[in-house]
């Protein structure tokens, strides 16, 4: 199988932004997510900008199991990124729900709302962790980019 | 020859900004980017799809983008300081106008901020100009650069030049106009794929306006430009690493007073 990725596809994997949204989390792995940017992880030689605008950025990391107060934001923001996009739930809140799972005042994991394309256990997940599903969630980007090319 | 650099402008002004990004993360002790990123940025932005708010917005700022690559191709071809300085302030003009052309408070928010920093930043440009015309006589660029520097003359005004160098550059303590982290980006908030493009090279060219503007104080001196070039590089990197951002009301008063006093008093010593 020979894939044939033109002349701009392959820039796409080369400048991820990310917006970086907090759905009800502890907390816990959004500090992981801003020491994946500190000087000793440096997220930031991927050319990965921490934008905070959704209409500029690629990848929607999401930590944090769904509040009720974040359900439609976490759906608005969703819309408003630009194709094509992946969502990287974070840590073990955002997947399943993590400790709180079956609890009156979340909905266990984001899921339920947006479609999820890498999940990163952890509780709270570690940098490296976060390193490697980010890179991961820029192949499945770059796949979904000449997808929808062709 | 001039004409191929003035083609060339958003690439030379993508690698300044991409040897920026290296040296601000090799001063925060990380690697940083690859030098080529903005040219990464730019090509990942084209394939996003675009998503536009309304069609003026768009043409706000295609004009911003248009009036700054015509005013850094008048400095190339050396036409006249004080005309330059106004056609800039018409090309800040059109950025504030596409701000406020959309329907959103934190784009609002960031075009009276804009506006301000004009205010600030504008008076001490003028009286920049004012002291070439009393050093050599004229404002045609063309003839300032073949003259030898006055920079010993003309270091108040130097000074008030780097006092707004860090407004124009979008750097700590004076980048209240782009506030990351407070207004979501200002006037940039509603610019997706290929237009935030439109934005994010007008960025490149406004580097190479204040840089080609400092190179004005070195006169025909290459040697001295160069070091001019690199030390003010490093100590705004190093400024916009060490600083936090000023509230805007601060921002004018201390452009306004500090830059305005050291002006005038350069004024009125070359005048006497």
């Amino acid at each position: 199988m020979v894939v044939d990725i033109d002349m701009f596809e392959k820039y796409t994997k080369k400048s991820p932004w990310i917006l970086h949204y907090n759905a009800g989390s502890c907390n816990g792995c959004d500090i992981e997510i801003l020491a994946t940017l500190s000087p000793k992880y440096d997220l930031e030689r991927f050319g990965v900008i921490n934008t905070g605008n959704p209409k500029q950025s690629d990848i929607f990391l999401v930590t944090g199991p769904v509040t009720y107060r974040s359900r439609e934001r976490i759906v608005e923001l969703y819309n408003q990124i630009p194709n094509p996009k992946v969502v990287v739930a974070v840590g073990s809140c955002a997947s399943t729900g993590g400790v709180f799972r079956g609890m009156y005042n979340v909905e266990d994991g984001i899921d339920r709302y947006i479609p999820v394309d890498v999940y990163i256990p952890g509780c709270a997940s570690s940098p490296e962790l976060i390193m490697d599903g980010v890179v991961k969630a820029l192949e499945i980007l770059e796949q979904k980019r000449y997808d929808e090319k062709n | 020859m001039e004409y191929i650099l003035i083609l060339l402008l958003p690439i030379i002004g993508g690698l300044v900004y991409g040897v920026e990004r290296v040296v601000r993360a090799r001063m925060q002790n990380r690697i940083g980017p690859p030098i080529l990123q903005p040219f990464y940025d730019m090509f990942k932005l084209l394939g996003k799809e675009p998503i536009m708010v309304n069609s003026y917005h768009i043409v706000f700022a295609l004009m911003h983008l248009i009036t700054l690559w015509v005013v850094v191709a008048l400095i190339v071809l050396g036409y006249s300081l004080l005309y330059i300085i106004f056609l800039h302030l018409l090309s800040s003009l059109f950025l504030v106008l596409a701000g406020y052309s959309v329907n959103s408070v934190y784009s609002h928010i960031g075009s009276n901020r804009e506006l301000q920093t004009i205010v600030a930043y504008e008076p001490i440009l003028i009286f920049v100009a004012i002291g070439f015309y009393m050093i050599y006589g004229t404002f045609d660029i063309a003839i300032i650069r073949e003259q030898s520097s006055a920079i010993g003359e003309l270091l108040l005004l130097f000074f008030a030049f780097l006092l707004i160098v860090p407004i124009k550059l979008k750097k700590s303590p004076f980048d209240a106009s782009e506030a990351h982290q407070e207004i979501v980006g200002g006037v940039e908030l509603e610019f997706s794929g290929v237009f935030f493009e439109i934005l994010y090279m007008a960025r490149w060219i406004e580097y190479v306006f204040i840089y080609l503007l400092l190179f004005l104080f070195a006169g025909d001196n290459i040697l001295f430009a160069t070091v001019l070039f690199v030390t003010i590089f490093l100590l705004i990197n190093l400024i916009d690493n060490a600083t936090a951002r000023v509230k805007i009301n601060h921002l004018v008063r201390i452009v306004l007073i500090g830059g305005l006093s050291l002006s005038i008093i350069n004024i009125v010593w070359l005048w006497i």
